[in-house]
């Protein structure tokens, strides 16, 4: 699946797994991919805040867990992950809608830009949430991909 | 971690987004248990049964982070 892709986009996927690592989970999702996308230095003239977009998940989780009745104050994270993350389902259906939206434009290469397109596809999930909770304007922001 | 009580909320992408932090929130607590459980001298035999899960299903998960962490 990797070998059309150019290589700022294996740079992506390779940041997305450190993302995971760093956070501590035990899988690369679509939030991982969308933080390394924010570096990708290809991907600058978009104006992708890493940070901002770190936070907006941060605060995501905040809303989703008191939504339950949690409260989780000092959130403390995060011991380095288990093993290697496996991609996760979030993260295998934006490469899948990524390497689609390539295919429909002609593209022989898988470009930064391609997953960002498949990341920001989805309708539903953390990424969508974090990118409303920064006030980010997907159409806008898909139009400009 | 404060528990209020639990309730669903009524906004099924909300129920559904706080059951992810759940599983995420769940999968961190059980990743320093697992390591607090093996400093302890638990067995992963132990470990799996505590957790009800099987000791193959423990030890993939985990075995490779413990083992480094202990090096």
């Amino acid at each position: 699946m990797f070998e059309r892709f150019t290589k700022g986009a294996r740079a992506v996927v390779h940041t997305a797994v450190s993302e995971a690592k760093a956070s501590g989970q035990s899988s690369v999702e679509a939030e991982h991919l969308l933080l390394a996308l924010a570096t990708s230095p290809e991907l600058r003239s978009l104006g992708l805040d890493r940070e901002q977009l770190a936070e907006a998940l941060v605060e995501e989780e905040r809303r989703s867990l008191s939504a339950v009745g949690l409260s989780a104050e000092n959130h403390q994270q995060h011991q380095s992950a288990s093993r290697e993350p496996r991609f996760g389902a979030s993260a295998k259906l934006a490469l899948q809608r990524g390497v689609k939206l390539a295919q429909l434009r002609g593209g022989r290469r898988f470009r930064p830009r391609d997953l960002l397109a498949g990341v920001l596809a989805a309708e539903h999930g953390r990424v969508p949430l974090a990118l409303d909770l920064a006030g980010i304007d997907v159409d806008e922001l898909r139009a400009r991909i | 971690m404060v528990v209020q009580s639990i309730e669903v909320p009524e906004d099924p992408a909300d129920a559904l987004a706080a059951v992810g932090a759940l599983r995420r929130l769940a999968d961190r607590v059980e990743g320093a248990a697992v390591s607090q459980a093996i400093s302890d001298g638990w067995t992963w035999a132990q470990i799996a049964e505590a957790l009800g899960v099987t000791r193959q299903a423990v030890h993939k998960k985990h075995a490779r982070r413990v083992e480094t962490a202990r090096d």
